[in-house]
């Protein structure tokens, strides 16, 4: 990733984080978003489109299209039809108990991508976090998705419940041709409460690390950036993107740095009312989180690799900015690894 | 002007100032302060280059000519077309290797 580049500042996102709904049919423990039913304000088809519109006139390349559940929308294939038209890249993460056969045939598009979200390589580990059912609906979709060749992957947001269970994730992913990506546990929505039960440890994290290292091909939608180590620092970024390169809509239209933060303070903007790109450029709330320094980092032999981490997980743990990711390797490693960690890693 | 997709050797083996280019499919560019920002969804997603003010987004629509572009920076920079041609050959090489860009041939 150039930074130099990054730095001086984009004209437009390079991607948007678009949640489309807070309507679920779930309801996870570690929900970022804490949906459920769909709320009064949620934006109609037609600002919908328009949001499209403003999106592709500010030449925003890619849509992290979630939720919520985007296929709970009744709209949602015709908004993913309208994105595709004006040549943007959908890239969708559902938790796929709404694709059929015939959802899976509108989905084989060049310019969709499917993360299907899975937190546990077996039925017990996965309903206990995602609900009764979920485990078989997913792998449902993934099948439907892997006979029209659809570009998808499993998502898996890492707990202390599924850290064990990684490879066999992988496994999984392989066997319906997709693949595997991990996302980070954050303390937002439902998240919060169940924080202190289901985030990993430092042990954990560090051990974590190590074995994303030796799976390079498992993606991480840079959301580990923060522990990236030598052989992984090509793959991705080693920074915060929030406000550089991506941004986030909510339901209702409202402009946040990025999924994690849509806590009042940090509201940029409203779509479709205002353009995005008049947002991204003007906006108070975007000017300071681009000058965000962690300057307690500064010093850290880690800085030039993650820049002081994810400042949603800081600002969620300690209630403000500015101050490290405790998640951070820096501060992980040094703890000595359990056993059954080790086990992770080595196979044995 | 009707082009057709560039075949093997590598186009940059033909290089001149009648060469033209469109994007590869699944690639989009825009013009950024530093120059071109491309995006290629097969992957590696993005790609800066720093070519400030001089290739505009809009060249690769496959209708316009190297030496146009040449003609172009040369108004802009002074430099000397040899040059220009020579550091664009560059470029363009490393966009074709990149799978960024295609030749358009004349028919």
């Amino acid at each position: 990733m150039s930074n130099g580049y990054v730095e001086m500042g984009l004209c437009a996102p390079v991607n948007v984080t678009w949640e489309v709904t807070y309507a679920c049919n779930l309801s996870c423990v570690h929900c970022l978003s804490d949906s459920g039913a769909k709320r009064y304000g949620e934006l109609t088809t037609e600002e919908c489109r328009r949001v499209i519109d403003d999106l592709a006139a500010a030449k925003v390349f890619q849509l992290n299209i979630g939720g919520g559940e985007p296929f709970a929308r009744p709209d949602f294939l015709e908004l993913m039809d309208y994105a595709h038209q004006k040549d943007m890249v959908t890239c969708i993460s559902t938790n796929g108990t709404l694709i059929d056969r015939e959802v899976a045939r509108r989905l084989d598009h060049g310019l969709v991508y499917i993360q299907v979200s899975l937190d546990g390589a077996t039925p017990e580990s996965n309903d206990g976090v995602r609900g009764r059912g979920s485990y078989k609906k997913a792998l449902r979709s993934l099948e439907f998705l892997r006979q029209r060749n659809v570009a998808a992957s499993i998502n898996t947001v890492l707990t202390r419940l599924n850290f064990l269970e990684l490879d066999k994730l992988t496994q999984l992913a392989a066997s319906f041709g997709a693949g595997f990506r991990v996302s980070r546990f954050r303390p937002s929505g439902r998240g919060e409460k169940s924080w202190s039960r289901l985030n990993v440890s430092k042990e954990q994290m560090v051990e974590f690390s190590n074995w994303l290292s030796r799976n390079l091909e498992v993606s991480t939608g840079d959301s580990f950036f923060s522990i990236t180590t030598e052989e992984r620092r090509s793959l991705g970024l080693n920074m915060c993107g929030a406000c550089k390169l991506t941004c986030c809509i909510s339901p209702l239209g409202r402009v946040y740095p990025c999924a994690f933060l849509q806590q009042s303070e940090f509201l940029a903007g409203r779509a479709p009312e205002e353009p995005l790109a008049f947002i991204w450029k003007h906006s108070p709330v975007f000017e300071s989180f681009r000058r965000l320094e962690i300057k307690s980092c500064g010093s850290c032999h880690r800085f030039d690799m993650c820049h002081g981490g994810c400042p949603a997980i800081a600002y969620h743990t300690q209630r403000r900015l500015g101050v490290p990711d405790p998640g951070c390797l820096a501060n992980c490693v040094g703890v000595k690894a359990h056993p059954a960690h080790r086990q992770m890693v080595t196979g044995n | 002007m009707a082009g057709t997709k560039a075949a093997h050797p590598a186009a940059s083996d033909n290089f001149t100032e009648s060469s033209s280019y469109r994007l590869a499919g699944g690639v989009r560019v825009r013009q950024e302060r530093f120059g071109l920002l491309f995006y290629n969804h097969r992957g590696p997603r993005i790609y800066f280059v720093p070519t400030g003010r001089f290739i505009n987004e809009d060249f690769f629509d496959g209708k316009q000519t190297i030496g146009k572009l040449v003609d172009s920076i040369r108004h802009k920079s002074g430099l000397p077309g040899e040059r220009i041609l020579d550091r664009l050959k560059e470029i363009f090489r490393t966009f074709e290797a990149k799978g960024l860009i295609d030749e358009q041939r004349l028919r």
